[in-house]
């Protein structure tokens, strides 16, 4: 497979001068399992700029999520290396690390995103608490509250995660895990438990940091509806990168022109 | 059904650890269990044995009343009452061995036991290790115990040369006893005399030796055979004119030497009882928390077509293996912990035990009450697995309210089940109701506090939050956040600690009032900084000790002091002979009623008594009453002249206070046990020396009154410091219960503290979470704990005295309970904390 990280097409890769925020070279991940061993990851290089939008696409157990857990340096790799604003990850030190996923990295699960006896404000502050920081001086407060506006929660503040829909629970998390702006988002699979219109508000509120913020955002998805909202698609199969498709930044998200591309796929 | 049985066995198999944990403790309930019974039946053999070895196969007993013992007139009407077939008279005293060139300086007192050396061996057999018994004809012969033998270094031969009154007796060792002997309480240094040659000690120099036996202490009777004993004891007691005496059959004494250890036993098997309802609360927390756990499995189980009978097997069996791996571990823990209570006991020199008796009853009681509780705790468990329904698969979460519900609720029935089987288990509890009534009491100031702790668990929380927060906010949070939670799992949790430390709480302040109670009097009654005890009667008066210690410049005051039975209303009522006006120049007694000066002026003239308030109030008298004293001479009566509040402890309650002079010429007080001395201020340095080599030249043992206070206490701390070691054992199953309860919050927050990593939480900080969750429950515990015990004290000391409650709170003990509380948590979180902090973010944030 032939694959080179930014030769799409001019127009979709904003700002291809500078150098990429995310790289990975040659990833593999190998679970050793008593008499076999599983290879989630064989052979992954890929590229992410600084504010782009993207998805790595695949069936299940295709090893996307093995994937994204290695790029956003939660688990490390067999071989091969990730470079987060130019520098390894690879092989940080359990506190190097922590502080890495704590100013530089935010995460959104599938679920259980939240803790349970927290308000929206002290879960999306959780950053800045973990940190050592008061959540409630000026400027801290000031970037929670922006987080939750720009998630849409607003008027919720004060609500725990039980007395919010499962679609506002996973906005707290997106607000969360944006709080401290960090250089990547990471998110896997983050409506995979809700509908369609649900999952819609998670996307778009997604799609909301990146545009008016310039957050690099990489999605793991099986849903070509959710891919459809980034700038380019990485369609994972077999813990390889099967193909790139380059969807270019646009406002609508509609997903026709890529399951068309897909479906030229083959896939 | 084999299947799920194997179902079973692999649920415990796969939390191998929290398996262990639970039959640890199950098997530290067990154990304390089987070791107060242990101890009880080897208290009870003792006594058995003692009292065998005392009565031998006498079927009645003899004893004087009167330190002049009894006369050879009462021997002579007690061996012509019909139906006696033999008597065999004693002569017990305390006296030194006189120390001799070549063998080691004893200076601990010998007890010499004068006996009939014809008609002993009739009423008893004195066992010999060596050598041979007395010979009737040879008054120079002397059986000593191998213990005494031991530690004086004497042998078959030896000449001993024994203490009296007029010159040292020389008697010749025939013989040697095996072990300790036949004196209880001499701690096996007896000396056995032919009785005509014991009765030489008590003739002073100058005086004739008297012709009868007589200055008896008792006297053992045989009945002929056939002779009804109740008809016998009737006819002793017409017959025996002469002097007041005592008459007691065996199982008497067998009942007062049970009655002493009472206190002992029933305080063990209360401590058993709750160390057993803190393994309950273990348990119903571990089957519950595998249930809950397992709550999906289950109810695939129930999808896949499980009967709820066979979900309830399930459960049931594993309680099983718990109850009885539990049990037997137990049995094992509870013999060895029955050695060392025994052999703690035998040291501290409160009980004679020889060693604890294991019996098929401990046994059975042991495995009963472990694998019964264990199924008990479980049935609620086994009762909710059954109700999981098919489609708790898909549920997330489980109803943590209806589990508090649930929990707490069989709590109560747990609690009744021990409870009932204590109170039925307690000894004494047949004869003295007080025993069940305040065991109950117990119970259920237990219960209350760990059934409050849900309640109060979110205020408790903030408040044993506070210091944790000061430093580390967010773990705080956090943890208080996981303890909020479940807090049916909380309350179980931190129940047993409650429990634990509530009773060494309690065990202190009950010491601490025992303590203050055992000492007081000796500064409320002692009118002296040193007390001087005499082994035999000592002389007082003109050229007598009393007076010579007077004169030893320095000296303020020298008082005699003598105790004795008076007999009053058919009963033995302890006295002690005091001078009036010393007591009244050295303002010792605190009177409640009558004239202090007048009361202490009239001791010193005749006819007058004073009492103890408390025995007062037992009697029925009161100030101004006359009480009628039998003695030798006939009725003598007494007048109460004044009540005070405390006077000197006897081993019915405190005694009645009666001049010297009647003392002397009434009861037949020959002499002074002790004198108490007094220094002029500040002339004790110089004084003390002078005094001390009087004391030696007499024989006397000089110990100052704060020596005094502190042997008591001394031995007080021994005894309860067994006891607090009975109540650690429910602390430690506490503390397992919290390593269980930690482990299971990690294994179910999983998730949530992947999550915590994936946003930038160090392990550190997890760790630390879970660390202050366990401070903060050690904390509660430790509150709770305190304020409980500081109740269950005062309900089991009888509600602190004159000083009132708040006297009895040992606050170093309650300091130590909180430090104790959170520190053994914190210890106990030790590995959850490491797993939390190893917890892989990969492993935690995968979906399902
Ligand atoms: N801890 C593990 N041990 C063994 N094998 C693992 C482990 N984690 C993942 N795998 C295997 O690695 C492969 C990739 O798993 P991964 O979770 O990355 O897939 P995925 O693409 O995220 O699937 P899905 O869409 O279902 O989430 C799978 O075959 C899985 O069985
Ligand atoms: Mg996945």
């Amino acid at each position: 497979m032939t694959f080179q990280p930014t030769t799409a097409d001019e127009a979709s890769a904003p700002r291809r001068t500078v150098l990429p925020i995310l790289e990975a070279r040659s990833l593999t991940k190998q679970y050793r399992m008593p008499g076999e061993i599983v290879e989630a990851v064989r052979g992954v290089s890929l590229s992410v700029m600084p504010g782009e939008f993207v998805a790595l696409m695949g069936p299940s157990g295709s090893g996307k999520s093995t994937l994204l857990q290695l790029l956003g340096g939660l688990d490390q790799p067999s071989s091969g290396e990730v470079l987060l604003e130019g520098e390894p990850i690879g092989r940080l030190s359990d506190s190097d690390a922590t502080r890495l996923r704590r100013e530089r990295t935010g995460f959104v699960f599938q679920s259980f995103n939240l803790v349970p006896l927290m308000n929206v404000v002290e879960n999306v502050a959780l950053p800045f608490t973990i940190a050592g920081q008061d959540p409630r001086s000026h400027e801290l407060a000031g970037r929670v509250r922006e987080a939750i506006a720009l998630v849409d929660l607003t008027g919720k503040e004060r609500h725990r995660p039980d007395q919010l829909s499962a679609g506002e629970q996973q906005r707290v998390a997106v607000a969360r895990a944006i709080v401290t702006r960090p250089a990547l988002l990471f998110a896997d699979e983050p409506t995979g438990n809700l509908d369609f219109r649900t999952g819609l508000d998670i996307l778009d509120a997604l799609w909301r940091t990146c545009m008016e913020r310039g957050q690099t955002i990489v999605l793991v998805t099986h849903d070509a509806k959710a891919a459809a909202y980034a700038d380019r698609v990485f369609v994972v199969g077999d813990g390889q990168i099967q193909d790139e498709i380059v969807l270019g930044r646009r406002t609508d998200h509609a997903a026709a022109p890529l399951i068309a591309r897909l479906a030229l796929l083959g896939l | 059904m084999r299947g799920l049985v194997r179902y079973a066995w692999r649920a415990l198999a796969a939390r191998r650890a929290r398996t262990l944990l639970t039959v640890i403790g199950i098997s530290l309930g067990v154990g304390v269990l089987v070791a107060a019974l242990g101890v009880d039946a080897g208290l009870d053999a003792s006594i058995d044995r003692t009292v065998a070895s005392m009565v031998g196969r006498a079927d009645l007993r003899v004893t004087a009343f009167e330190e002049t013992g009894l006369s050879a007139g009462t021997l002579e009407q007690l061996a012509a009452v019909p139906g006696v077939a033999l008597t065999a008279p004693a002569i017990e005293r305390k006296t030194f061995l006189a120390s001799q060139a070549g063998r080691p300086v004893e200076t601990a007192p010998v007890t010499v036991l004068g006996i009939d050396p014809s008609a002993e061996p009739r009423v008893r057999d004195l066992s010999l290790a060596r050598g041979v018994a007395l010979a009737p004809a040879d008054g120079a012969s002397a059986l000593v115990t191998e213990t005494l033998a031991a530690t004086d270094g004497l042998e078959l031969g030896d000449n001993l040369q024994i203490l009296g009154m007029g010159a040292p007796l020389t008697v010749k060792i025939t013989g040697v006893l095996r072990g300790d002997g036949p004196e209880l309480g001499s701690g096996g240094r007896t000396v056995v005399l032919p009785i005509r040659t014991a009765q030489l000690l008590s003739v002073a120099d100058g005086d004739t030796a008297p012709a009868q036996v007589g200055g008896v202490t008792r006297v053992d009777v045989v009945l002929a055979a056939g002779a009804p004993v109740d008809q016998v004891a009737a006819s002793i007691g017409q017959a025996l004119t002469l002097q007041p005496y005592v008459l007691s059959r065996p199982q008497d004494i067998a009942s007062s030497l049970r009655a002493s250890t009472l206190d002992i036993r029933s305080t063990m098997a209360l401590l058993a009882a709750i160390t057993l309802f803190a393994a309950a609360i273990l348990i119903l927390n571990t089957m519950a928390m595998t249930v809950v756990e397992r709550i999906r499995e289950l109810g695939l189980l129930r999808a896949a077509g499980a009967q709820r009978s066979q979900i309830v097997r399930v459960v049931v069996t594993q309680a099983l293996v718990l109850g009885v791996a539990g049990s037997g571990v137990g049995i094992v823990v509870g013999t060895l912990l029955a050695y060392l209570a025994a052999a703690w006991l035998r040291a501290s020199g409160q009980l004679a035990i020889e060693g604890p008796v294991i019996g098929p009853f401990a046994v059975l009681a042991g495995i009963g009450s472990g694998v019964g509780i264990t199924l008990v705790a479980a049935v609620e468990p086994a009762r909710r697995a059954a109700a999981v329904s098919p489609v708790a698969v898909l549920r997330v979460r489980s109803d943590t309210a209806r589990l508090v519900r649930a929990h707490t609720g069989w709590l109560v029935v747990v609690v009744a089940v021990i409870g009932t089987a204590a109170v039925l288990l307690l000894p004494g509890g047949a004869t003295d109701l007080a025993i069940p009534v305040r065991a109950v009491g117990v119970y259920v100031l237990l219960l209350v506090a760990v059934l409050l702790t849900p309640v109060l668990l979110a205020p408790l929380a903030r408040l044993a939050g506070l210091p944790f927060a000061a430093l580390l906010r967010l773990e705080e949070r956090l943890a208080r956040a996981a303890i909020r939670r479940d807090p049916g799992r909380t309350t179980l949790t931190v129940g047993a600690l409650v429990i634990g430390l509530a009773m060494v709480v309690a065990l202190a302040s009950v010491a601490g009032s025992a303590r203050v109670s055992a000492t007081a009097w000796l500064a409320d009654v002692v009118p002296g900084d040193e007390v001087l005890t005499a082994i035999a009667p000592a002389p007082v008066g003109p050229g007598g000790i009393d007076t010579q210690l007077s004169s030893i410049d320095g000296v303020a005051l020298a008082t005699p002091i003598a105790s004795f039975d008076l007999a009053y209303a058919g009963t033995r009522l302890e006295a002690v002979a005091i001078r009036g006006a010393d007591f009244l120049a050295d303002g010792r007694l605190n009177f409640t009623a009558g004239d202090r000066t007048a009361a202490l002026n009239a001791l010193d003239g005749t006819g007058a008594i004073v009492l103890p308030a408390p025995r007062a109030a037992r009697l029925g008298v009161g100030v101004g009453d006359t009480m009628a004293v039998a003695t030798s001479q006939g009725l003598v009566n007494l007048k109460v002249v004044g009540l005070v509040a405390r006077s000197f402890p006897g081993r019915t309650g405190d005694a009645v206070l009666v001049g010297w002079g009647d003392a002397t010429s009434k009861f037949g007080v020959l002499g002074a046990d002790a004198f108490a001395v007094r220094y002029a201020p500040g002339r004790q340095a110089d004084a003390q020396p002078q005094v001390d080599a009087l004391a030696r030249q007499m024989a006397l043992t000089a110990s100052p009154v704060s020596a005094v206070a502190g042997a008591v206490g001394d031995a007080l701390d021994r005894l309860f410091g067994l006891l607090d070691l009975l109540a650690l054992a429910a602390v430690v199953i506490a503390a397992l219960g919290i390593v269980n309860t930690l482990s299971m919050d990690t294994l179910e927050r999983v998730r949530e503290i992947g999550m915590l990593r994936a946003a930038g939480m160090s392990r550190i900080q997890v760790w630390r979470s879970v660390l202050v969750e366990a401070g903060i429950l050690g904390a509660i515990g430790g509150l709770v704990g305190s304020v409980t015990g500081v109740l269950v004290g005062v309900l089991l000391s009888g509600g602190g005295g004159a000083a009132g409650p708040m006297s009895v709170v040992p606050w170093p003990t309650v300091a130590l309970a909180i430090v104790l509380g959170v520190a053994l948590a914190m210890l106990a979180a030790a590995q959850p904390a490491r797993m939390a902090g190893r917890v892989p973010i990969p492993m935690a944030v995968r979906g399902e």
